[in-house]
């Protein structure tokens, strides 16, 4: 697919670019540069809907001058508008105000070999249209083929391609080439008013790990299907059942909550709570960047801090708190390799697993809601508080009897760290955010009447 | 350089040695394997932005966006290529990739000659353009509002305010012969406000622009006022009581409640859904969905919103579109592939977030037309009930199930506003919700001119609007 890829000229521009950035003034200055190539189809009813291919390269830049900082990104690459982007930046750094805590991180001693993440997939430039196209069509056709599917929001394959460098005035250069694709379909069910929907993929960065079409199908289908004719439920508090992809909507929003950066903003609820006991013993919650051939690894972060393992709860007790170097120094804490330009991002964010399988799960519930689809936001991290519309599976006697919607869960992540009673043995690594099935003592369900 | 805003035609010949006559040669480059419908869409944008935070302007940024979109259509079927690397051999390969959606191996059609279109008047409404004002005239208005936000109350911890600024010029050129450009101005100032008080802590969050210049910070809503706004909503949160769970009356507020009338109606009456039979409402179109009392529009055309344009996406201009006509579902926003395919005529809702993506139908600037009754009358209809005030945002499936966050509200009880409460999410279907509203005020009012919509991966700037509406009976998912 992509016509070679000429990575060490990305580097000689990056650390080009670094010393100009220096020689216009710059005391500290970092240059990084994404080159990316995309193929996306989506077929629908048998047809392609889109084909898109395309490549596309971005550089961003951070300057400091006096201990003032400036940014600029362009995805146009032209010498004359990046050096233009880069004069401006050191101009503009003092109008800025002068912040002791502004600046690069120092060298690290440590370096991660890319090589060892098996990050590239050299299988997946080389896949051609055809074959992936075949992925999505053969993907569909199996799904539809299941009569209770009466429509489909279109299936889709994904490969996408990316080389990112990074050249900063403390020395460091690095770069790495990583590769992902995805499959995945979505379907309706239903007739006259009452529809259900849902979705399946499957994402990884080497080929021969994604699902095959039948399974990403099955799957689909199975989760559409399980929602017809769902009954609406009273207003109760309940035990509620979250599958491990609800699980990772949770600590997704756990993430923001343990954020650097939402904790020297006080934007988190959990700012000024390090070292304490914030959950029950079974909640350990893991960062981790070195996981071979896992989504959210990467040899560095974006400020070229090298990629490591971070325990953020440990049985309970919250270890760290996950920072760039701004935040860091701010809180006085160390630097995570969570740099993601300004803010922080996940590597590999999960919630470790336990030993309870979902049957088993699901058994020990006498009366209570297997969550399975959420609608909207509802998550404010600065008090922790969760208000969702919900669409789940109603449990009686620790067997499914009926689907539910039109219902909404809410609690506070606080309450609930300390309230999960079972966390399960089915720990995927799905995307750069997971959790396994667990179980929560007490949400509060709203659905018909009012308490 | 020349005023890119005197003269938009000419900005993409000028910065980057593109003529229409090139312009031409790429839509045949992207008919030449027998696509029927071919489109350039060229696009240079720069964008600043402005963060005060701990006291300080901790930051500022610049950013240029730069590309060329090509879309072929050939039946149902797209194919889409794009660069930002204008070099003649790249936007050929960006044409080919475009082109292969088709399979034959010769052109069917060839590019109509190119006819530069005018615009008609502009609904932007700038004196004082935000991207070339000076950067510290900017800082000040940035520090006013933190300076606000802080001062309001001793209960204001933190503070983050920014400012956003945005030029977008493009210029689309298609195989009909359409040749037209525009430039977009769009500017936000917002603020953040923390508080905190025996160990609570809240947050609150106030803004404004639009496609507007910085005199609107001086004439229409000051820094101030914002971040005072921010600071109000951060303080009575201290004070409030979890939201009630369970079914009951709820009154929306003007303005800001908008949001679930994007939800609830606006997106599944975009053509897209509708074409492809995956929306509730795809077998309705002709028929009565709610009652009399509702009529919405989505209109691009109003002066100063954040969701108007000049031109859509596609070229085509836009027009004021009556969706709901006293319950009646009587129109759809359109883009062009839905608009062919289904036969119906374009509406000018064919929007994407930047080349790199493929037009689809979108909401601008949608609300619920005025009703006939007084708000205070409406609130004292409700003897015990939820009165939504703030929100965040919301989703929709196609089935019409749809959600929108309340950041902040108040209990009603005996006809009055009483207890603030703090955060829940209401849910609701939309067929239903519809035929549940009671009441629809006098009071139209917009909401925020902050307001970012997201449809498949792609985001773009929307407003809307209601008057106080009040719905019989909807699910609110508080804490109780």
């Amino acid at each position: 697919m992509r016509p070679g890829g000429p990575e060490d000229d990305l580097v000689w521009l990056a650390e080009r670019l670094v010393k100009f950035g220096k020689s216009c003034g710059a005391d500290e200055i970092e240059v990084g540069i994404g080159d990316g190539y995309e193929f996306s189809v989506n077929v629908r009813l048998g047809e392609i809907e889109d084909l898109v291919e395309a490549g596309s390269r971005a550089m961003g830049v951070r300057v400091i001058k006096d201990k003032k900082t400036a940014f600029a990104t362009s995805s146009d690459l032209a010498q004359e508008t990046l050096e233009r982007l880069i004069r401006n930046a050191v101009r503009r750094s003092e109008l800025a105000s002068r912040d002791e805590f502004a600046g690069l991180p120092s060298l690290s001693p440590v370096r991660v070999d890319p090589e060892g993440l098996r990050l590239f997939d050299p299988e997946i430039p080389e896949l051609d249209s055809k074959t992936n196209i075949g992925l999505a069509l053969e993907t569909e056709r199996i799904a539809l083929a299941d009569k209770r599917i009466t429509n489909s929001f279109g299936a889709s394959f994904l490969a996408h391609d990316g080389t990112s460098v990074l050249a900063s005035s403390n020395g460091f250069v690095g770069r790495y080439r990583k590769t992902q694709c995805s499959l995945s379909v979505g379907l309706q069910a239903g007739d006259g008013d009452d529809l259900v929907e849902d979705f399946w993929f499957s994402t990884e960065t080497h080929f021969k790990d994604l699902e095959p079409p039948e399974a990403v199908a099955r799957k689909a289908v199975a989760r559409t299907v399980r929602q017809l004719r769902p009954r609406k439920i009273k207003t109760q508090r309940v035990p509620v059942i979250f599958e491990p992809l609800m699980t990772s909507g949770l600590v997704g929003f756990l993430f923001a909550c343990v954020s650097g950066v939402a904790v020297y903003q006080k934007s988190s609820f959990l700012a000024g709570r390090l070292g304490d006991k914030i959950a029950g013993e079974n909640i350990t919650v893991i960062d981790d960047g070195l996981m071979p051939e896992k989504l959210g690894t990467s040899p560095f972060d974006s400020e070229g801090v090298p990629s490591q393992r971070t325990t953020v709860i440990e049985k309970g007790i919250l270890k760290k708190y996950l920072c760039n170097t701004y935040a860091a120094r701010k809180l006085n804490l160390s630097t995570t390799g969570n740099a993601d330009g300004n803010a922080v991002s996940p590597n590999n964010f999960y919630l470790a697993r336990g030993a309870d399988s979902p049957s088993e799960i699901i058994r020990s519930c006498e009366k209570g809601l297997l969550l399975i689809r959420t609608l909207g936001h509802g998550l404010n991290p600065v008090t922790g508080d969760i208000s969702r519309g919900a669409f789940g599976l109603w449990i009686e006697k620790g067997e499914i009897v009926y689907p539910v919607s039109e219902i909404t869960v809410s609690g506070n992540l606080g309450e609930i760290l300390g309230n999960i009673e079972m966390v399960g043995s089915d720990l995927e690594f799905r995307g750069s955010i997971c959790g396994p099935t667990i179980k929560v003592r007490e949400m509060m369900i709203a659905g018909e009447g009012s308490t | 350089m020349t005023d890119p805003i005197a003269s938009p035609p000419a900005f993409f010949e000028d910065h980057f040695r593109l003529s229409a006559k090139d312009l031409l040669g790429i839509l045949e480059t992207a008919l030449s394997s027998g696509g029927e419908f071919a489109e350039t869409y060229l696009e240079y944008r720069t964008y600043s932005y402005i963060l005060m935070e701990e006291d300080i302007i901790r930051e500022t940024a610049e950013s240029v966006s730069l590309g060329l979109g090509i879309r072929v259509i050939s039946g149902e079927k797209t194919g889409f290529g794009y660069t930002n690397d204008l070099s003649p051999d790249k936007v050929r390969r960006a044409a080919l990739s475009a082109a292969a959606i088709a399979s034959k191996d010769e052109p069917a059609a060839r590019p109509s000659a190119l006819a530069p279109r005018g615009l008609g008047p502009s609904y932007y409404r700038v004196n004082e353009a935000s991207h070339s004002a000076p950067l510290d005239k900017k800082i000040s208005l940035v520090k006013a509002a933190y300076l606000a936000c802080q001062g309001a109350g001793p209960e204001v911890k933190k503070v983050k305010a920014s400012l956003q600024d945005q030029i977008q010029h493009l210029t689309i050129a298609n195989s009909e012969g359409l040749l037209v450009s525009d430039s977009r101005p769009l500017v936000k100032l917002a603020c953040v406000a923390i508080s905190e008080k025996a160990g609570l802590r809240e947050s609150g969050y106030a803004g404004g622009g639009g496609r507007v210049g910085l005199e609107f910070f001086s004439a229409q809503l000051t820094p101030e006022e914002i971040g005072r706004e921010a600071a109000r909503e951060a303080a009575i949160l201290l004070e409030a009581r979890d939201a009630p769970a369970g079914e009951m009356p709820v009154v929306l507020s003007p303005g800001h409640a908008g949001v679930l009338i994007h939800e609830a109606v606006g997106h599944l009456l975009e053509a897209d859904f509708n074409r492809k039979k995956t929306s509730v409402f795809a077998d309705k179109f002709g028929k009565k969905v709610g009652v009399p009392q509702i009529t919405i529009y989505d209109d691009p055309t109003i002066p100063a919103f954040r969701g108007s344009y000049n031109v859509d996406d596609e070229g085509t201009a836009p027009r004021k579109t009556l969706l709901i006509d006293k319950g009646v579902i009587v129109g759809l926003l359109q883009d062009r592939l839905s608009a062919g395919l289904m036969k119906m005529p374009l509406t000018g809702h064919g929007r994407r977030q930047d080349f790199s993506d493929i037009p689809i139908p979108r909401m601008a600037n949608t609300y619920i037309d005025k009703g006939e009754y007084d708000r205070e009358e409406i609130i004292r209809s409700v003897k015990k009930g939820f009165y939504a005030d703030r929100f965040q945002g919301g989703q929709v499936e196609d089935s019409g199930k749809f959600t929108f966050s309340v950041s902040s509200g108040f209990l009603i009880e005996d006809g009055k506003l009483t207890t603030p409460v703090k955060q829940a999410t209401l849910i609701g279907s939309n067929l239903d919700i519809l035929n549940k509203v009671e009441r629809v005020g006098g009071d139209l009012t917009f909401g925020p001119q902050t307001g970012t919509c997201g449809k498949e991966g792609q985001e773009v700037p929307v407003t809307d609007g209601c008057p106080t509406i009040k719905i019989s009976k909807m699910t609110v998912g508080g804490k109780g």
